[in-house]
């Protein structure tokens, strides 16, 4: 966990430290340009002790002399130039090598939002009966940015809906006298399980039906954690009203999903021509079109099933 | 509800090593799955058998790892 608090042995001075927690308190503090960690030297913590009051006039005095201690040895001195050059080596590999296995240019495409854009979708997840164009503007073959555009996925609103979700399921439980901590982590992982079976279950659908779409992973990811949203507004409805306020609401926000899913992934899986509303009689079309009624099917269940045993 | 990623990940690990065991030449070709007798012609649509077939071949391909001399 926070490695100054295990080297303190619990001195509650290390809890008030926050910012400096990620440093051990035996390591010295580093002088080098490429550092990687805040500096801690004696100085610092001797500011730090002084008002602390009697309890910990001791502490600084103690700190600082074996530190000195350590710093004289030369021995350590190289050790300690060593190890700074290898986080610093660590540091460049990292920054090398990070966009081969998390794609962080196109994962920024999708935090690109601004409060407007936020508010439209949220309005959108909840009410998507009057909305008429749902096609995603390009720009120089680009699809333009979240934005620039309400119809665009992003990955702001699900990973924020992920999380108050995971809190307000503690909340439900806490209400209910059910709660303990390891639960929090139980809940999360059993969430992020569903998502990713989902998304698993419907990559394989798409390769198995052969459809060439530009859905992205990220995309599909963006798109089943849309479903977080209605889960949220549920439990608190249920929190505050009860079961009926839970049925009625949940209710509502899955057929918004379901229509919000129906809509969007049509675009995107079916083919140009039954997008615009003709219904094509073609074996291959009307697989797509079952494929697409699963997937949106799939979103009300998931959402009954991460739920319901928050609402008693 | 106990559905945890780690449950997740044993799941595939047993789907992917029940594709591994499907033996060739003793099961697949008695349901007409061998991977000699689906590959059709260079039709537009491969439909969802020939999808199915591949990728288990593939699977197997990837599992079976060097081959012994």
């Amino acid at each position: 966990m926070h490695p100054a608090g295990l080297a303190a042995a619990g001195t509650p001075r290390q809890r008030k430290w926050p910012s400096k927690r990620r440093i051990p308190v035996s390591q010295p503090g580093m002088a080098d340009p490429h550092q990687l960690f805040d500096d801690t030297s004696s100085a610092q913590s001797r500011a730090y002790g002084t008002p602390q009051g009697p309890s910990g006039l001791g502490y600084p005095t103690a700190s600082a002399s074996p530190q000195a201690a350590f710093l004289s040895d030369p021995v350590s001195n190289m050790a300690m130039a060593y190890g700074s050059s290898l986080a610093a080596q660590g540091k460049e590999l990292v920054d090398k090598n990070i966009d081969r296995f998390i794609p962080v240019t196109k994962l920024k495409y999708y935090f690109a939002v601004d409060t407007l854009y936020v508010g439209k979708k949220l309005g959108l997840l909840f009410f998507p009966y009057l909305h008429q164009d749902w096609e995603v503007q390009y720009q120089q073959d680009m699809p333009v940015a979240p934005r620039f555009d309400v119809n665009a996925p992003d990955l702001y609103i699900p990973a924020m809906a992920f999380i108050t979700y995971i809190l307000v399921a503690g909340l439900a439980l806490g209400t209910q006298d059910r709660f303990s901590p390891d639960l929090l982590g139980l809940q999360a992982s059993s969430a992020l399980a569903w998502l990713t079976l989902e998304v698993l279950a419907i990559l394989f659908s798409l390769y198995l039906v052969t459809v060439n779409t530009d859905l992205t992973t990220i995309d599909l990811v963006a798109f089943l954690g849309y479903k977080y949203v209605g889960m949220i507004g549920g439990v608190l409805m249920g929190l505050l009203f009860g079961k009926i306020g839970y049925y009625l609401v949940l209710g509502w926000c899955c057929i918004s999903i379901f229509v919000f899913m129906i809509r969007t992934l049509r675009l995107k899986i079916l083919a140009e021509a039954a997008a615009e509303g003709v219904p094509v009689r073609g074996a291959r079309n009307q697989l797509r079109m079952y494929l697409t009624m699963a997937v949106a099917a799939a979103q009300p269940l998931l959402m009954y099933w991460l739920t319901f045993h928050l609402v008693r | 509800m106990a559905f945890t990623l780690y449950s997740l990940l044993q799941a595939a690990l047993l789907c992917v090593n029940a594709i591994a065991v499907l033996h060739e030449e003793r099961f697949l070709k008695n349901i007409g799955w061998g991977t000699d007798q689906g590959i059709g012609g260079f039709g537009e649509e491969p439909g969802i058998k020939s999808q199915l077939m591949n990728l288990i071949r593939s699977v197997r391909t990837v599992m079976r790892g060097k081959k012994k001399n």
